[in-house]
Order: C-alpha cells, then structure tokens, then sequence
C-alpha cells in the first residue's frame, strides 16, 4: 500500500524527504494544497494531487509563488489547514504578500515548504530562504531527518493555528530528494468545512475581516507571537542534544547538516569530545535552550547551509548573556572553518572537528580529488550539461543563433528559467547572452529595448518558455509593449512545464489531478496586449529564419511562438516522428564545405563521429527522430524518412 | 598563394572593413552566410584551409596568377588591364525593349549566349526592391528580369557557387569587378581539386567605381523613397552631382556626396574599375545614354560578341579614341588611389604572413597604376 493512504499507525516507510513532508501533511489534515513547481520542492504537490480525492483535499499547480500562497492563505482564513510548496527562490516572489499575511495573521493551521538547493544542484542561484523568517517575522522550523520532516510537518499546522501565524518549514535537496526510514502516524477524517467569516469587529482573530490594519496594534501582535512562539520553542522536542554533558566541542546545526555532523562525529570516534545541539526551531530562537547550550563548551562549531544564519543570530544571544556563559571561542563560516558557500558534507565538518580538536584525520587522501578525475578521463568522454536528442530548445536555439549572426549587427538573446537556461552553454550555441528569475528576460529585454537614443542599434530577443509566461513574463511584456520597446519575444512552447516533471500550467487543459480545465492561449494574451503575434515551427529551420530575420527589420514589441513539443513529453509517448540515417557516400565529414557540422556545432546527443570512417552515423537508441539534423546537413547526407506507425 | 581558413578569412578581411559582400566565400559551406550585403560567420570553423579563404578576392591575391588564369599573361598595371578591343555597342534588333540601364549590351550578350546554349545558367543580379538579389537564371527570356544597375553591393558569386553545386558545367556571370577577380581565383584551381574543369563559360563584368552599404543606403533611401516602387537608379554624368532613383510615383533625386557617404571601405582599396579579370566588361559610353563601352578582353569573350552581332541580339560600332582616353584615365585614377591608399596603410606585398590586401609584382608596383 502506499504510504499516501496508509492508515495502520505505526508502519514503517522508506520515504523521501518531500514524502514525509506529504504524510505529516495528510495526518494533519490539510484541505488545500498549492505550489508552482521548482526543484528540489515539486514532489510535495505531485504527490499530495494523488492523495486529492480520498483525503478530499484541493490541489493547485498555481500560475506562481505568490499566487500559490494566496490560495492556500484563503482556505486558512476559512477554516482549513493549507500548505504551499516552493523552491528558493520561491519565496521571493512569494515575500510581497508574506509579509501582509504575517501582519494579518491566518486561522486554519498554514504552513509554508521552501525547499533550498544549496550547491545550485538544479537552481541558477544558492538563495537561503531562511533570512526570510526573521525579516516577516514568521516562525520557522528545519527538520533534522526524515521521520522529523514527517512529524514536524504534521506539527507545524497545530503550531500555526496556536499562533494564528503562517509557520515557514525550510527543507534542503538532501533532506527533500534522499530517503530514511518514517514510522507513520494516524490519518485523520476527511471531513472538512470551509466559511470565512468577516462579520465580527475588527482585530477579531476568528471572525473579523482579515487585514493588516491597524498596523502598529497588528505588529505589536505579531511580536507577540514570536515570544510566545520562542516559549513553546523552548520546550520543542524537535530541538535535541547529542552528546556528554560538557563536550570540548560543540556543534550547532539543522536540517540535513545534522546527519553530516553527526557522521563526523562518528568518524572521528569523537563521541566523547564533541556534542552535537540540532534545532529544529530556527527561529525565532529559544534563548533559555540556547543559554543552556552555550554553558555546556567553551568552543562552538556552527555546521549549516549555506550562509551562517543561525550562527548569526546565536552569537547575538551570546553577546546579550556574555555575563551568563563565558568567553566563548566560536567557529563557523565568518570564521572561515567552514566554506561560506556551497553544499555541506561530512568531509567538511569532519575537517572542522578535527582542525579544532586537533586530531590527525584526513577523510581522504589529498590528492584524492585530483586522481580521480585524472582516471575518469580513461573511462568516460567529458559530457557537456545538453539538451537532450530531439529537443525543441535545440533547434530554436540554431535559429534564433543564427539569424542573429546572419543579421550581423550584434543581437543577442536575454534568457529566462526553464531547460532552456541551457542555451548559454554550446549546446545552445552560447546564444542567451544574460539569464536572472522567472519573467527577467522580457523585463531586461524591454529595458534593451529602450537604449536606441544612446546609440544601441543590437536586435534585442528574449526567450521564455510557456509555464514562465504565466508566471512572470507578463507583466514585462506588457511594459514592453506599453513602453513601445523595440524587442523580439520568443515563446518557447513546449507544451508543459518540461525542466520540472510537465506539470500543467494555464495555458494546458489540465489540472494537478488530471481533470480538464479551461487552457489559456498566450498567443490570445499577447495580442489583448496589443503585440503583433506570429508563429513558427522551430523544426523548420529555413521558415523560423526567415521569420526570424523579418522580425529583426521591424520595430516594437513583437511576440514569435515557436510551438513544438518537449522531445520527452509523455504526450509523444516516445514515438519518432522520422527515422533518420546518414548516407556514408554522400556525408564529406571533415572536408571543406562541412568539417563535421552536425557532430562538432550543432552536437545533438544522437549523431555521433566515427573518426575511423570519417563519417557521421546516427545513434538509432537515443535519437527521437525530430528530424532537424536532416535540414543542417550542408551535403544532404542526413536523410530522414517518415517513421511508420 | 598560400590558402587560409576562414578564421583568418575573418580576421584579416572582415574585420579589417575589406569585404565588399561579393559572396566568393558564401554557399560552400554552412558556416558563411550573407544578408544585406554583409558576410557573416555562423561558427567557427578548425580548418586551416578552406574554399572561404582561397576565393577571397581581398586576401593577399596574387593578381600575377589570376591574370596567367584568365588571360595566359601577367598582370602588367595597365589603367584598363588586359584586352582585344574597345567598342561601343547596345542590344540588337533581336532584344526587346527593356529596362536597360544604358545600352543593354550585358542583358543582350547573357541572353544570347543561354539561347544558344554556349551557357547552361547564367549568375545575375535582380533587385527586390531596393535590395539586390543574385539568380540563378537558366531561361534567356528571364535575363532582362536582372537588368539594370543596383549600386549596392551584391553576394552574386555566392549564387554562382550555388550554381556550382547544382551541377552547372558552363556558368555566365554578370560580375562586378571585385566579384570577377573572385571568380578568376576560382578557375584557377586553388585547391588543388583533381579533375578540375572551369566552371565558367562567360564572365561579363560591369564597370564599377563603387558599391553602395545596402544597410546604409537604404537608411538614407527610407522615407524619401517608396522602396518597394523603385523602378530604376541612375548617376548622370557630372556635373549633375545627383543620384536619380525612379520609382512608380516618380523621380526623386539625391545628392551624390549624401550617397558617396554610404560607400564601404573596402571599395576604397579597390585597384579596377573595369572588372579586368572578366572575358568582357561593360560600361557606360560616356555622352550616350542608348549606348554602352564594351572592353573585350578574351577569345571566349569575342567569340560571344561576333556571336551575338550575327545573330542580331547585339550591335557594335568603333568607339572615339577621346572616349578610350578618357576611359583609360579614370581607371588609371582608381587604381593609383587604390594602390596609395593600401600601400600606405600596409596591405601591398606585406611578406610578414600577414593577409594583406593584394599581392603585385614589383614592376606593377612601380608603376603605381600610372
């Protein structure tokens, strides 16, 4: 059975972190579920959709951050318990309406998923979520491992609603993407009854309208509730010590640092010098547990990801109870023990421990890293990060590249998020020239667009693909269009929300559970806006060039959909379109006239050099028989012919 | 000659400002394309030698062996290069009345020589509106469809490697005389190709004092002209000081130093006004305007016009020995200020590997065009 619909209390899952966090939610009932997909946080709203029907809770893909919070803001204040998931930089779309809603307050319990990336495993950015506790002051919690990602969840609706705070849970893709074992608890009934009650005075917490005014009462209440949230953060189970009673060492971590330090621990065999404090309330933070922590050693190891915020706010309660705890030797990232940047691992903490223990311990010889990669170079070809065979992206890239170049005038490309974002590498022709958030390529492009009176006569294009359309590009195109800049949208659609897992967004006919839904046609929207609209097929290279160039020639804002769906989309079910093959006589491979142009520039994963033969040959496994090799071929020596059925 | 790829092509032509667009290194690879008259490179390319390069005819070009390629002789310097005779002609009876821009000699002698087959294509410039657009054209009733002058700079010889791929054996070109001194490096095999045949069977070449940037020219053009309604450009003779661009609407006029700006900086380097590596080069006939200058400078090129004077597509008749001097001087003043001017920037015989403009004998250089 799945661990989804479970009831048998006290069985024991191998779970994935963003799992646990779907079975804490379930067993505290949560009735509305929102996100915009962003790893390492997609699972958690995938997931809980499966869920959807028998545990009658209603699940959102929304158009973005912000919005996803909104929704799940309304169902608190009508009674129900909501969560929202987001990546990092989520939360910064998210913060505008973040900050009202911890002056305003929630009701049904509300608890905010941001999953970090520290190391940028699959982000163009290492934002650390957490400051944002402390700046709307909002209670947060980090879960240790993965049984607490589970019961800290499922406890963080109850500390909400006590608090009547939104609670902000902050977990990490080692905490989100790995598995531990979680014993489950009860599922609760499903019956749930939404009303928003307004009718009562203003201030009323449980039935007066719910706004932000009066604004020095309501931040005089939210202050509140962090002492009072500090109070119940003192006695929080979820916040453990490991170790003698007075350690030489003390470490200070959360979230999945804690198993990192641990592991050091254990691999130094220094279980009798060095305790390990894990908080799982990081703010705000309990000073009474603190004291008593800070009392224990004379020397402190800060161990988290990625800037030293708990560090930070530890060493100004150290400061405030100097005359309490002693002088006390702190070492952490201000210091320089532990990188200020980057993932953690065990290594790292375990050179920490022993630099400051003094102990002899190399995790791995020095010149480990170097042999390595020195012997991989004998059993693997260097990979380039690429688009995969058959990608759209490719072959949109090839056009808008070289219609750029055949214009001859310095144009270039303001990239956006999405696979995409690839495109400033070789495998998209290093043609994205600046790549930022969601939405900043047409906000960029449009400030472009706007420099000819000093001089700037480049063609400016901007990409985007059709889930960040919806979520942030709109805005900007329409101050492009508004502000009459001279720029070229180009819509990536590939149908989907391809980098994430293709979940749906407005402009497909789906929802999270499968169920049809009104799509919305950015073609439509483009020009309500009053952009001129056209479309091209990125597999027909001459066209989308020719179109390409035209555009180049005309002024304002104009919008070219290049519409071809995600070589992986499971809506093409694998099926080839045509079967591809090079003819071996014809191909010139080397020679004037084509030195390898399919291999060496336009490098899709499936053709592939036989430098024996000096030919190209098509690797029939991994081709996806979109064709587009066929039309690049100066000699004519790729042919395709039309797949059968 | 020593043969390049196109990395060095870029470095030491495009960048430098030489390239006049002529399309030499375009349509044999992927990696060159031409828009608007500007070359452009896709990609880089690792070869260190390439057709790119060895087509070029504003690399160091060895004008001693384009001169042996097409004429069996070295280049000497002389003001009107190499040649059998001057004459003035204009289409024959044979001709319908076209757009010509003077005579119509170059649309005659191209029409007779597909009609009677001496040509299986020939390569021409048409213009779409103000922009100008090399054909492939293989019928001789569609050569007049390319007649008249574009004053902008043209990728035809890219239209003739074109021509080359699709498997033509005996190409006609319409060339202006950097395009003729690029199709001259092509015939001469530089290469190396086994089996090598001339791919030319007739190269007329057009008289030129410049080409215009067609980025640049249309920019000054837009708003005065209705570009798509342009029927014909013409530069009277001094002292009128204007260009003529009559359109569907009417004439307008500009003022000739307004377009002189537009002219690139490559043409500032050219040495020839008479396309000298062509088989025959046509011009205008100075104080006639139904008439043009016509340089036979090969047999091939006689045998077309004796051909095309037989059969009525072309008429010919002595032209004044004052209209030859005169000719002869204004060749001779382009080529020494051409000469001056590459010499003084170093881009004559520069021997440090460098690619420099054109490569001449020491006696042509002495002579400094005079």
């Amino acid at each position: 059975m799945s661990y989804l619909f479970d009831t048998k209390s006290g069985t024991r899952y191998l779970m994935m972190g963003n799992d646990a966090i779907v079975r804490g939610a379930l067993e505290a009932g949560v009735g509305v579920a929102s996100a915009y997909p962003g790893t390492p946080s997609s699972e958690i709203i995938e997931q809980l959709s499966r869920a959807s029907r028998e545990r009658n809770i209603y699940v959102e893909w929304s158009v973005n951050e912000k919005v996803a919070v909104e929704v799940a803001f309304a169902a608190s204040i009508a009674g129900l318990r909501s969560i929202c998931a987001m990546k990092q930089n989520g939360v910064n779309v998210a913060s505008d309406f973040l900050l009202h809603v911890a002056l305003s307050g929630t009701r049904g319990g509300m608890v905010l998923v941001h999953c970090d990336d520290p190391g940028a495993l699959s982000s163009i950015n290492e934002g650390e979520s957490r400051h944002f506790a402390r700046m709307l002051e909002l209670p947060l919690l980090e879960p240790g491992d993965f049984q607490e990602a589970k019961d800290m969840t499922a406890w963080a609706f109850g500390l909400s609603e006590e608090l009547r705070s939104l609670v902000m849970m902050r977990s990490v893709t080692r905490l989100s993407h790995a598995s531990g074992n979680v014993t489950i608890g009860d599922l609760p009934p499903t019956d749930k009854k939404a009303v928003f009650r307004y009718d009562g005075p203003l201030g009323d917490p449980d039935t007066g309208p719910v706004v932000t005014m009066p604004v020095p009462k309501n931040h005089v209440l939210l202050q509140n509730k962090l002492k009072k949230a500090r109070e119940l953060f003192e006695k929080s189970p979820f916040n453990t010590y490991t170790g003698p009673e007075k350690p030489e060492l003390l470490i200070i971590t959360s979230s999945a640092c804690n198993l990192y330090s641990l592991e050091a621990v254990r691999l130094l065999n220094a279980g009798g010098r060095v305790g390990v404090l894990k908080l799982g309330t990081t703010w705000p933070l309990p000073p009474e547990l603190i004291k008593k922590s800070l009392s224990r050693a004379d020397k402190i190891l800060f161990v988290e990801e990625v800037l030293p915020f708990t560090e930070e706010n530890v060493k100004i309660l150290a400061a405030e109870m100097a005359a309490e705890v002693g002088i006390i030797k702190f070492y952490g990232k201000n210091d320089g023990t532990i990188p200020m940047t980057g993932e953690m691992n065990p290594d790292i903490v375990v050179d920490a421990c022993a630099k400051i223990l003094g102990i002899t311990y190399s995790p791995m010889p020095a010149d480990y890293e170097a042999a390595a990669q020195e012997m991989l170079k004998t059993l693997s070809p260097v990979r380039d990060l690429t688009f995969c065979p058959g990608c759209p992206h490719r072959a949109s890239f090839w056009n808008i590249h070289n219609a750029l170049a055949i214009d001859n005038r310095h144009g270039f490309t303001c990239g956006d998020i999405g696979c995409y974002t690839l495109g400033f590498l070789p495998c998209g022709f290093n043609t994205m020239k600046t790549s930022h958030s969601m939405g900043s390529g047409i906000g960029i492009a449009s400030g472009f667009g706007k420099l000819k009176q000093f001089g700037m006569d480049q063609p400016i294009v901007t990409v985007c693909g059709d889930s960040t359309f919806f979520h942030a590009a709109i805005p900007a195109l329409v101050n492009a269009v508004h502000n009459k800049s001279d720029v070229i949208f180009i819509l990536l659609d590939n149908s989907g929300t391809a980098m994430t897992g293709f979940q749906p967004h407005p402009g497909t006919p789906l929802d999270a559970t499968g169920h049809e839904l009104p799509d919305i046609d950015p073609a439509a929207v483009c020009r309500s806006l009053g952009a001129t609209v056209e479309y091209a097929d990125p597999f027909d290279i001459d066209g989308t060039q020719t179109a390409l160039l035209r555009l180049m020639e005309e002024g304002g804002a104009r919008v070219l959909i290049m519409k071809q769906m995600c070589a992986l989309s499971p809506a093409k079910k694998g099926k080839k379109k045509f079967e591809v093959r090079v003819d071996e006589n014809v191909c010139i491979g080397e020679n004037c006239g084509c030195n390898r142009f399919c291999t060496r520039i336009f490098r899709c994963p499936g053709l592939v050099w036989d430098p024996e033969r000096g030919v190209a040959v098509v690797d029939e496994v991994i081709c996806a028989g979109c064709g587009v090799c066929a039309s690049i071929c100066p000699s004519g020596a790729i042919r395709k012919t039309e797949a059968r059925a | 000659m020593k043969v390049l790829g196109s990395n060095e092509l870029i470095a030491a032509v495009i960048d430098a400002g030489l390239c006049t667009g002529c399309g030499a290194c375009v349509s044999l690879c992927p990696y060159l394309k031409s828009h608007d008259g500007k070359t452009a490179l896709l990609f880089p390319c690792t070869r260190p030698e390439g057709r790119c390069f060895a087509y070029c005819p504003k690399v160091e070009v060895d004008l001693d062996e384009a001169s042996l390629t097409v004429f069996g002789k070295p280049y000497t310097g002389e003001p009107l290069g190499h040649y059998i005779d001057i004459k003035a002609a204009r289409a024959g009876h044979k001709m319908k009345k076209g757009n010509f821009q003077a005579g119509g000699t170059v649309s005659a002698i191209m029409t007779y020589a597909l009609q009677k087959k001496i040509l299986d294509a020939a390569v021409l410039t048409g213009r779409d509106g103000l922009r100008p657009v090399p054909r492939i054209v293989t019928s001789p009733a569609s050569v007049a469809e390319s007649a008249s002058s574009n004053y902008s700079a043209a990728p035809t010889v890219s239209a003739f490697n074109q021509a080359m791929k699709e498997g033509y054996k005996r190409i006609g070109v319409v060339a202006t005389p950097c395009q003729a001194l690029a199709l001259a490096q092509i015939r001469s095999n530089p290469m190396k190709e086994k089996n090598f045949t001339d791919p030319t069977a007739l190269v007329a070449g057009i008289f030129c004092t410049w080409a215009l940037d067609y980025r640049r020219f249309r920019k000054l053009l837009e708003g005065r002209v209705d570009l798509n309604a342009i029927i014909k450009m013409d530069i009277p003779p001094p002292p009128a000081e204007k260009m003529e661009i009559f359109t569907k609407n009417g004439t307008v006029e500009i003022p000739l130093p307004e377009v002189r700006e537009q002219v690139p900086e490559g043409c500032g380097y050219c040495f020839d006004m008479t396309a000298e590596f062509a088989d025959l080069s046509v011009g205008v006939h100075e104080g006639r305007t139904d008439s043009n200058t016509l340089i036979i400078r090969t047999e091939r090129g006689a045998d077309a016009v004796n051909g095309a004077v037989r059969d009525g597509y072309l008429e010919v008749s002595d032209l004044p020995k004052e209209n030859r001097e005169h000719l002869a001087a204004a060749a001779g003043n382009k080529k020494r200020r051409a000469m001056e001017k590459a010499a003084g920037e170093g881009l004559v015989n520069t021997g440090s590997g460098r690619c420099a403009a054109v490569r001449l004998s020491s006696i042509t250089v002495q002579r400094g065009g005079r």
